[in-house]
């Protein structure tokens, strides 16, 4: 099991020795029983931190925008950030160092084995409870979940694979491989599900289902665009999707500007929702490490992840290639081999 | 008026309001939203609250103002005012009823908006008072509202466990109810009673406190260079979730859509807009006054608590905690408020 206490000594040392500025971890959160993320400064703050499977968020975004805030600043504070890093987040961690957005040096890896447990998906516990709301949500260690429901005193336990994430169940490596330290055991995965078994389950219906299912989905799309935000591999100052230019310098001529080409109306339609999700797919094809955060956020629940496995088992089933498990590695889009598939290449 | 419907004369209601679009609430993709029914038969009242608020009926995401297109090189404009078939909505709960009279104002004050008016001319709401808090991030008290508060409903239903108080609000509430006339029961003492009993109970659960709502506006206009604004929205990261989902937030966005370029087709568009967007502020040279997510923070808070307090003397919000509940990252209204007031 892991001890959060020494997750909490971890981090009080690094802040207490000056090794990092900050330390991105997960507290208790006001607003639900999951936890939210916090970005400790101080040692004593550590306290705070907790560990359970309620932990969901991918905090590898924050690296993102302290990399963005440093860009903008006069005076950049450039000293290592740590994190709370789960396995998939730790690849996450991995891909923006394949892509060169930070250095090695400049992130301490707090990282966590789930032992082949994960976290829990609000959108099958909220199912299980028809938008019930947890008020408490613990995990017994062994393979049961147990809720709380507000408003109802009883306690339920669920089985684990009913309420856990579909990246958990598919999970290949709970442990994070990218790391400064690891807390908990390398625990082997539990075999709930193959990887890209959601996926896969997918692609077993037909082309005109899969086709309505989308639409059902695209419709429903609020294009809020919290899958965009929450993800650390969309970090562009500017998206294609975006109505206005971002990067306006002094030197962008009114023409520029004028003359920007809208790709992807404003409107939440089919046709525009779909050139969203699609557009942003396929940017994600081999940089995904399917931390789910996209899904989860989703106020609708589109199954955004689906999109993106799917693609990351092409990548895997055609080049062999996983993202974020090999930071020497180059990139799948800027690499090639001589036995890729395909002849163009050669 | 009131009256008293039995859990299975409820279809029966409903089935007299068949040339009317008729939304209620519907559990699907896990989540509860307003869905069109079809038939009596298809309506379910166990719900939560919906994700999505009653906002959409009378401010859609996506409303067209007009189409254009070049006819022998002169440009030719068509209205497409909508004129919608009456709409009934069911299960509308007390905090959204309330979001209503709210939009009312912005969409009448200044300039009376036709598109709006024309879909809530022809909208009735029929709400449900909440026998308990749906999530620990209910506070409708604490923005001057109630579980089973009246404001901007027609009707409001009330579970009295086997049957429902209904109780007609205003006069489009009342005709709704006389269409279903057959499938009421008169109310007796014992029923008053029984209602009255559950409104009560279900203001004495505990919600979040927000203090003194007068003294809120001047705390804000203090803090309004604070540094708590950057740090309270370190970790946002701003989606629209918040304001897409708010039964009371209402910024919009106007775009040509062409459809055409060779003919000139197109149509001009209305799109919900939202303050935690970076380009709802930007300015063409690429100076933004809201660059930072601690400014758009303190914007959203603002207009709910401040601004709108000093142009229509009330709160932005009812409480409905949806904003919170769905914030990917724990930032929370009324925490924020609490800070701020401290």
């Amino acid at each position: 099991m892991v001890n959060v206490e020494e997750i909490r000594d971890f981090a009080a040392g690094l802040l207490e020795r000056g090794e990092v500025k900050s330390v991105l971890g997960f507290r208790h959160g006001s607003a639900s029983a999951f936890a939210e993320p916090c970005t400790l400064t101080e040692a004593d703050d550590a306290a705070s931190l907790v560990w359970d499977p309620t932990c969901l968020n991918n905090l590898a975004l924050y690296l993102v925008k302290d990399r963005k805030q440093q860009a903008a600043s006069k005076t950049p504070d450039t000293r290592p950030v740590g994190i709370v890093a789960k396995g998939c987040d730790s690849r996450a961690v991995g891909v923006l160092l394949q892509e060169n957005y930070f250095k090695r040096e400049d992130v301490v890896v707090i990282g966590i084995s789930c032992e082949g447990t994960g976290v829990v998906d609000p959108k099958k516990l909220s199912n299980k409870l028809k938008g019930r709301t947890a008020s408490r949500v613990t995990f017994d260690g062994a393979d049961g979940i147990s809720v709380s429901v507000y408003g109802d005193e009883t306690e339920t336990v669920i089985p684990a694979r009913e309420v856990l994430a579909d990246r958990c169940l598919e999970c290949r490596a709970a442990a994070p491989a990218l790391n400064n330290v690891v807390f908990g055991d390398s625990v082997e995965a539990r075999d709930y599900n193959e990887p890209f078994h959601a996926a896969k389950e997918a692609e077993n219906v037909s082309e005109d289902e899969r086709w309505a299912t989308w639409e059902h989905h695209f419709d429903r799309c609020l294009r809020c665009f919290a899958c965009r935000a929450v993800c650390p591999m969309c970090y562009c100052p500017e998206c294609v999707v975006d109505s206005t230019t971002f990067v306006v310098t002094l030197g962008t001529s009114a023409k520029e500007k004028a003359n920007r080409i809208r790709w992807c109306e404003r409107s939440a339609n089919t046709s525009e929702s779909a050139v969203y999700h699609l557009t942003r797919a396929i940017h994600l094809a081999g940089r995904c490490i399917d931390c789910g955060e996209c899904e989860r956020v989703c106020p609708v629940n589109i199954p955004l992840r689906l999109l993106n496995t799917k693609l990351e088992k092409e990548a895997f089933e055609m080049f062999e290639y996983q993202a974020g498990h090999d930071i020497e590695q180059a990139s799948l889009l800027s690499s090639f081999r001589d036995e890729d598939p395909n002849s163009f290449i050669r | 008026m009131e009256k008293i419907l039995s859990q299975e004369k409820l279809r029966e209601w409903v089935d007299t309001l068949d040339d009317c679009e008729v939304h209620a609430p519907a559990f699907a993709d896990s989540v509860w939203n307003y869905a069109r029914i079809e038939a009596g038969a298809d309506i379910d009242l166990s719900h939560t609250n919906t994700i999505g608020s009653i906002k959409t009926f009378v401010f859609p995401q996506r409303e067209v103002f007009f189409r254009f297109e070049k006819k022998d090189g002169v440009p030719l404009l068509t209205s497409t005012l909508p004129d919608p078939i009456p709409t009934v909505v069911f299960g509308v709960r007390p905090c959204d009823g309330r979001g209503m009279p709210r939009n009312d104002t912005v969409f009448n004050k200044e300039f009376e908006d036709p598109y709006y008016w024309a879909r809530r001319d022809k909208l009735t709401l029929i709400g449900l008072a909440c026998n308990q808090p749906h999530s620990p991030n209910c506070f409708c008290q604490s923005v001057g509202g109630s579980p089973h508060s009246e404001e901007g409903l027609d009707i409001l239903m009330t579970d009295l466990g086997d049957r429902f108080h209904v109780k007609g609000i205003t006069a489009k509430g009342v005709e709704i109810m006389e269409r279903g006339r057959d499938a009421f029961d008169a109310v007796s003492d014992s029923d008053q009673a029984d209602a009255g009993k559950i409104h009560e109970t279900s203001r004495s659960y505990p919600q979040r406190p927000l203090g003194d709502l007068d003294a809120i506006p001047e705390a804000l206009r203090e803090n309004f260079d604070s540094p708590l604004w950057a740090d309270m929205a370190q970790h946002c990261i701003g989606c629209g979730i918040c304001t897409f989902l708010c039964p009371t937030c209402h910024c919009f966005d106007i775009n040509d859509e062409v459809t055409s370029p060779t003919s000139g087709e197109g149509e001009r568009v209305r799109t919900w807009d939202n303050c935690q967007f970076p380009d709802f502020t930007m300015h063409t040279s690429g100076h933004n006054p809201r660059g930072d997510l601690g400014s758009r923070l303190r914007q959203r808070v603002n207009h709910k608590f401040l601004y709108f307090v000093e142009n229509h003397n009330t709160q932005q919000c009812t409480g409905c905690g949806r904003c919170i509940t769905e914030c990917p990252v724990g930032i929370d209204i009324v925490a924020v408020l609490e800070r701020v007031s401290q």
